[in-house]
């Protein structure tokens, strides 16, 4: 797909890390199958040209900046539009340090599912709003030429239709099918509490995986997420399951825009998220 | 095929149904409880042997028996978390369930004719007084014990009654009790268990020595002994780990291919040095 | 051998389904997986279930035994159990390789597990031999026949519209003879499957790998990994289990759950003290488990070659790879892996 990229990004991460820039890159390799592309984490400058970019570079790699936010170093990552929103969404969080992490934008042109590579192009990224990245110290590549063919919160009027009962049946279901392997959970960029209260033995969540305990964990994160979310869809990728765990974030995400918006999580540093703080026109029905 | 029944007998994961007969403040974050079982002991195990406690509404941990009587077993415990607390709430008469024996236990037949060095720190000495307590009844199948005990605290220590009264009492046998720091009333050692170690400066001639604390005590006591010249095949020690089965299936008290709970707790350092460095 | 048109398949289970229940692979929106055959049920004979049939045996939440406590009194209550007559339809020879593994974590080394030894006698297997391999499968290398089902009761084999039924017990004879009147006698011409994308070689691996618990490899290796259970809870000879009480009121009842390794909170004691503190320590563990300790204390590798690790990870951790690069890092070379473009 995009050879040049890929010679770019190894020019790019070889320089940064011969010139002590940094002390890892991270971007992805590729892997056995040709539909296969991995996260790789590059500390030699000879080992920049593992790197690559072609359409089946899927994880967002922001994430993998909390297994090294107390460890100093300094760290280069790619990012694509919506993993830029990741590191927004870390420095809001007050995650990581921005001295600390050197951002490479891609502009990104959609890409495709690894877990479902004959579709086109990757459900989430129908609906993107930002190929372009948000936040970056350099960008590569040509400003995308793509449309989303799907509005942002498409789709999500299938379950505001729903009756109370049919949400129940609904989620219920989607909900009996989750294994608790909390993939969802630890790809999430806003996910980044210390101890999560899932591991903390029984203490909140009974390990028994049964429908009510496992409807408790994704509604739990799901709120958890509320205005947080920056809906790059990992969860949802990542689930081995097929539960749409998108769809509750984006009617959160939509509930929250109409409530307190227009807002959209991550796009801008400068705006915290709504639930964390107060603005006197909040509305306030409940009080 | 008719259908089966799942017989308590049949059932290694299924406890018996036992009585606290009789708790006993050791220090203030250890007590004893007695336990016993409609018909006498739930099981006889062997020194260095594990039982499963557990209060069946809040949960299951594994942990050495430190004694037993005729008709109870005896287990010391410590109060660090959820269960323990839960434990320590406990008056006597409360119903608890206990399954096991559970591991290999001291190795009695390698002790047997030998001196033994007995050295513990802390809630340490709870699996050691199993192995002291059996010498003591078969006093005639091993030779000189000796006895290094140490804790924080002069109310730290554990099994006052036998470390001052019942051991120092039996033939061939000394025993040396320390603390790190001494109160007003306190006239005995002060110094940690390693100094005293060396103080005593045992000979590893016809010895093993057996010990179990702390890991930091653990460090530079195997530091001492190999100055003394103990090899590593006399030294014993008793592990812990995390378990929840106690029979070998449920996968996490695993130091590479070996099961704490089937194939430990006790280990002598020689084989610890051929396992890897995770524990 | 019994042939059978496999349009016909369902009159099969459904005459076995008069005095057992059937469980057959069958397309969940995209999760294939092993659930009792009803009317309608669409059987599908292509590729391998997402969970693994250990779930059969070994389910992911189960009941131990059921308490009651009264003021000081408890009281423990044995589980009358009742699993009556299963079979398995459509296991795969990986899968079924597997339940060697399971069968001597739970029936030896002195302990016998009664929940799953029941289930596991009481369980008639028809195994499914594979034609084709998916991408992520590599069996073979595993020394896994995907033309050949040892401990299956039925060997089935298709080609094109037929399927092929071989009995291999007595258990499977009687099975087939219930059904006599919906096949005929033949022969079909089955090739098993050879084709495979991925390799690797564990020959000499394990008594390698005891030099190597403190190798950089495992920090650089264990980078990408995200510390979820996707790939211990679908692989089908992953076991950890926990035990948990859950009280309600003045009874409960203690179940055991899958658990991995992978998880903070698998090794952390009351105390604080965590023997597999970081992601290094726990994903070395769950390599060196099936491709060190597993081999020593069992004598097999514990892992059969299914893919679905691969196929499910998040970050794309790929055992074929890391057997790979383990031969490098013990220095037995590459092996006979022929590169895969």
């Amino acid at each position: 797909m995009s050879n040049e990229l890929t010679t770019q990004m190894r020019e790019l991460a070889k320089k940064l890390l011969e010139e002590e820039k940094v002390q890892m890159v991270i971007g992805w390799e590729k892997g056995s199958l040709p539909y296969h592309s991995t996260p790789v984490f590059v500390t030699n400058p000879e080992d920049a040209q593992k790197l690559i970019w072609d359409e089946y570079c899927a994880n967002n790699l922001a994430s993998y900046l909390l297994d090294y936010r107390n460890s100093g170093m300094k760290i280069a990552l790619f990012v694509k539009g919506c993993d830029s929103r990741a590191i927004v969404r870390l420095l809001q969080d007050q995650q990581i340090n921005r001295e600390n992490v050197y951002v490479i934008g891609i502009n990104c042109p959609g890409i495709k599912d690894n877990f479902n590579p004959e579709k086109e192009i990757a459900e989430r990224c129908r609906d993107c709003t930002h190929p372009e990245p948000v936040l970056y110290d350099e960008i590569i590549g040509e400003k995308p030429d793509r449309a989303s063919d799907k509005e942002r919160f498409e789709g999500i009027e299938e379950i505001e239709n729903m009756t109370p009962d049919e949400k129940y049946q609904f989620w219920q279901k989607e909900y009996d099918k989750c294994i608790r392997c909390f993939a969802c959970r630890n790809v999430c960029p806003g996910c980044s509490c210390r101890e999560c209260i899932f591991d903390q033995g029984q203490k909140w969540l009974e390990r028994r995986v049964v429908s009510s305990e496992n409807a408790f964990y994704h509604l739990t994160r799901a709120l958890h997420l509320a205005g947080r979310c920056i809906e790059c869809g990992e969860c949802e990728r990542v689930c081995p399951m097929n539960i749409p765990i998108m769809k509750l974030n984006k009617k959160i995400a939509k509930d929250i825009d109409s409530l307190f918006g227009p807002y959209e999580a991550a796009v801008n540093l400068e705006e915290m998220p709504p639930l964390g703080k107060y603005k006197e026109e909040d509305p306030e029905e409940f009080m | 095929m008719a259908q089966e029944m799942l017989k308590a007998s049949a059932n290694p994961l299924l406890p018996v149904v036992c009585k606290v007969t009789k708790i006993v403040d050791e220090t203030p974050d250890v007590k004893t409880f007695h336990v016993t079982s409609e018909n006498g002991k739930p099981f006889t195990p062997m020194p260095g042997q594990l039982g499963m406690v557990s209060l069946v509404d809040v949960g299951e941990a594994m942990f050495s028996v430190t004694s037993q009587g005729e008709d109870h077993l005896e287990f010391a415990i410590k109060r660090v978390g959820m269960l323990t607390d839960a434990l320590h709430e406990m008056e006597p008469g409360q119903e608890i369930a206990v399954r096991g024996p559970y591991g290999n236990g001291f190795p009695i037949d390698m002790c047997k004719g030998k001196d033994l060095l007995f050295i513990g720190g802390g809630i340490g000495l709870a699996p050691l007084r199993s192995l002291i307590n059996y010498c003591f009844e078969n006093r005639n199948d091993f030779g000189h014990i000796q006895i290094i005990y140490g804790s924080r605290s002069p109310a730290d220590l554990c099994f006052k009654d036998d470390i001052f009264n019942n051991w120092p009492k039996q033939e061939n046998t000394r025993v040396d009790i320390t603390v790190d720091k001494g109160d007003e009333n306190w006239t005995g050692n002060e110094g940690f268990v390693p100094q005293i170690l060396e103080e005593v400066n045992p000979s590893p001639e016809g010895k093993v020595a057996v010990v179990c604390g702390p890991p930091i005590m653990i460090k530079f006591v195997l530091q001492s002994l190999a100055k003394m010249n103990f090899t590593d095949d006399q030294i014993v020690t008793t592990l812990e780990m995390r378990m929840k089965c106690g029979i070998g299936k449920c996968g996490r008290c695993n130091i590479g291919s070996c099961y704490v709970c089937l194939d430990g707790p006790v280990f002598t350092l020689k084989q610890l040095n051929n396992m890897p460095n995770e524990y | 051998m019994k042939i059978i048109n496999v349009e016909k398949i369902p009159e099969i289970i459904k005459k076995w389904q008069n005095d057992c229940e059937v469980f057959v692979p069958v397309d969940n929106e995209g999760a294939v997986d092993f659930i009792p055959w009803s009317e309608g049920s669409k059987i599908t004979l292509e590729g391998n279930s997402l969970v693994p049939p250990k779930k059969l045996f070994f389910p992911q939440t189960e009941t131990l035994y059921k308490y009651e406590t009264k003021g000081q009194s408890a009281n423990v209550i044995a589980l009358e159990e009742k699993t009556a007559q299963r079979i398995i339809f459509g296991i795969r020879p990986c899968d079924l390789k597997s339940l060697e593994m399971l069968d001597d974590v739970f029936l030896t080394k002195g302990f016998v597990d009664p929940y799953y030894k029941l289930k596991r006698e009481n369980t008639a297997l028809v195994a499914l031999l594979c034609a084709e391999a998916c991408d992520t499968c590599f069996c073979t290398s595993m020394n896994i026949d995907p033309g050949a089902a040892s401990g299956a009761d039925i060997v089935a084999c298709k080609s094109g519209e037929q399927l092929g039924l071989q009995a291999q017990t007595e258990k499977g004879e009687e099975l087939l003879n219930k059904v006599s009147q919906l096949t005929t006698e033949g022969e079909i011409d089955f090739k098993k499957a050879g084709n495979f994308k991925l390799q690797a070689d564990i020959e000499g691996l394990a008594e390698k790998l005891k030099e190597h618990f403190e190798s950089p490899y495992w920090e650089a290796a264990c980078r990408k990994c995200i510390g979820c259970g996707t790939c211990t809870y679908l692989c089908p000879t992953c076991h950890c289990f926990d035990i948990n009480s859950n009280t309600r009121g003045d009874h409960g009842i203690k179940t055991r759950c899958w658990d991995s390794c992978m998880f903070s909170e698998y090794t952390l004691m009351a105390g604080g003290h965590n023997p597999r503190p970081g992601k290094k320590e726990r994903f070395r563990q769950r390599f060196l488990h099936k491709l060190q300790y597993f081999p020593e204390r069992y004598n097999k590798t514990a892992c059969v070659g299914c893919g679905r690790c691969l196929a499910k990870c998040p970050a794309i951790v790929d055992i074929t790879r890391i057997i790979t690069e383990l031969r490098e890092v013990t220095g037995i070379g590459t092996g006979n892996v022929e590169s895969v473009s």
